[in-house]
């Protein structure tokens, strides 16, 4: 389903607009948007921001998306603080990009909320070294 | 001791034969540099410490109520235990005493299938021993039958084995679980879910939740729960299946049902590798909720998530309603 067939105002959990969200990544051409995420690009530092939930209805095509966005050279910066709702199929698409990094790179998870920080820990997804979670405050831009 | 995985169940009637059963158990393991777990409750324990003074030292304890809370999450215990300290194929010793007169009759049914499926997930193993007390004084002569049929051996307290002639087998322990649930009251309209209504379904969960009692978090914690049995469906269950909610004494109970199948009798508390791909949507429902209960019948499964609403929150409701 694309973007157009989005309820106007459509408020995620999180409690902004996804309007809003849509305006600004219509400027910057999101990388990924759909009926209950978007992803868009930050400049510092470098990177994605994710907005709304991923399951498994959409996390095989995030995970398409984000791929390509990220596949130029440099650490990934994923932004996903604003991420209501990401189920083991979500994560399990995070950590296989991490994962697929080619030359070392380490992709870095910025506002993980702190139950998906648990469900990785309990699924034995942490320690991954070539993902990374940043604990850091302040919001990507 | 045999060259395979022994699973025995211990019948005491009282604290002394208790003792008179587990002590000799301990210390020969202790004699034969055997490492020894005892999972057990509190009060067993500090029994157990005292009688057994200087060489406690050389034993294992953990708190029963803590690692069998969910009677799912204590194979993945014993697998951690034989795994860490059994190097090279060694010998092991383990006391584990999941049933008591406490426990509620859903935990009951659950904690009795863990003990069946003891024997499947080690039953082909390397050799230890595990040694299952149940206390006849408290226990009812059912529980007791059924700790013959799961456990191939039965001691009494005189230390005394005998072969037990109703063990169902490995097999038979590893056999589809389709014992009848409780039933509960009626009154929960069904919830159909498919990929098209996942989200839906999701802010159901949360808003059914919250109004039973739970605080956010144990409402988020349920949402992930129900919504990782709901994938199982939509992957396996022909893409859809049906939810129903009950608010169940001191618990939420969020039943999905699909014409599924698990295949594996231990799928729900393997632990998942390193493999990104191995499943792990029910092990994380077996960390997250109280009770999980699975029920595999010719046509689907049924899957019971019970969460406890928050005490402090049940606390909070009755301080303003004495306001």
């Amino acid at each position: 389903m694309g973007i157009g067939d989005r309820p106007a105002g459509y408020r995620s959990a999180g409690g902004f607009l996804i309007e809003d969200l849509f305006a600004t990544s219509q400027r910057e051409g999101p990388v990924y948007a759909d009926r209950h995420l978007v992803v868009t690009r930050t400049n510092n530092p470098p990177g994605l921001r994710f907005a709304g939930e991923i399951d498994i209805t959409n996390s095989d095509a995030v995970a398409q998306s984000v791929r390509q966005a990220i596949a130029d050279s440099g650490d990934p910066h994923l932004d996903l603080s604003r991420l209501s709702f990401c189920d083991i199929s979500g994560i399990r698409a995070l950590v296989e990009m991490a994962m697929g990094l080619d030359g070392g790179r380490t992709m870095l998870l910025h506002g993980l909320p702190k139950q998906l920080q648990e469900v990785m820990r309990v699924t034995g997804w942490s320690g991954l070294p070539s993902l990374v979670l940043c604990t850091c405050s302040g919001e990507a831009e | 001791m045999s060259e395979r995985f022994r699973h025995e169940a211990l019948f005491y009637g009282d604290r002394t034969e208790f003792l008179a059963g587990t002590v000799p158990f301990i210390t020969a393991g202790i004699a034969e540099r055997e490492p020894v777990l005892v999972v057990e409750s509190r009060q067993k324990i500090d029994l157990l410490r005292d009688a057994l003074g200087g060489q406690a030292e050389a034993v294992l304890f953990a708190d029963m109520a803590q690692v069998g809370a969910n009677p799912a999450r204590i194979i993945p215990a014993w697998q951690d235990f034989v795994s860490e300290r059994g190097a090279e194929g060694r010998r092991l010793r383990g006391i584990g005493e999941p049933i008591w007169n406490g426990r509620t009759p859903d935990e009951l049914v659950e904690c009795q299938r863990h003990e069946s499926l003891l024997n499947v997930a080690f039953g082909d193993g390397q050799p230890w021993w595990l040694l299952c007390p149940y206390d006849t004084s408290q226990l009812d002569d059912e529980v007791l039958h059924e700790a013959l049929r799961s456990h191939e051996y039965v001691m009494d307290a005189r230390s005394n084995s005998t072969d037990s002639t109703v063990f169902r087998g490995i097999e038979g322990s590893g056999a589809p679980f389709d014992r009848p649930m409780r039933d509960l009251a009626p009154g929960s309209r069904g919830i159909a879910y498919d990929s098209e209504t996942l989200l839906q379904m999701r802010r159901a969960v949360a808003r059914f939740a919250t109004s039973a009692g739970c605080g956010a978090d144990r409402a988020k914690q349920l949402v992930t729960a129900v919504n990782e049995v709901a994938t199982n469906s939509i992957i396996h269950g022909e893409g859809q299946g049906t939810l129903r909610m009950w608010r169940d004494g001191d618990a939420v109970i969020a039943e999905l049902h699909d014409t599924g199948r698990y295949r594996s009798p231990l799928a729900d508390r393997a632990r998942p590798g390193a493999s990104p791909g191995d499943p792990r949507g029910l092990w994380l429902a077996n960390h997250i909720c109280d009770l999980v209960q699975i029920r595999t019948f010719e046509h689907g499964t049924v899957v019971r998530l019970h969460m406890k609403v928050d005490p402090l929150h049940q606390l909070h409701v009755v301080s303003s309603a004495a306001n």
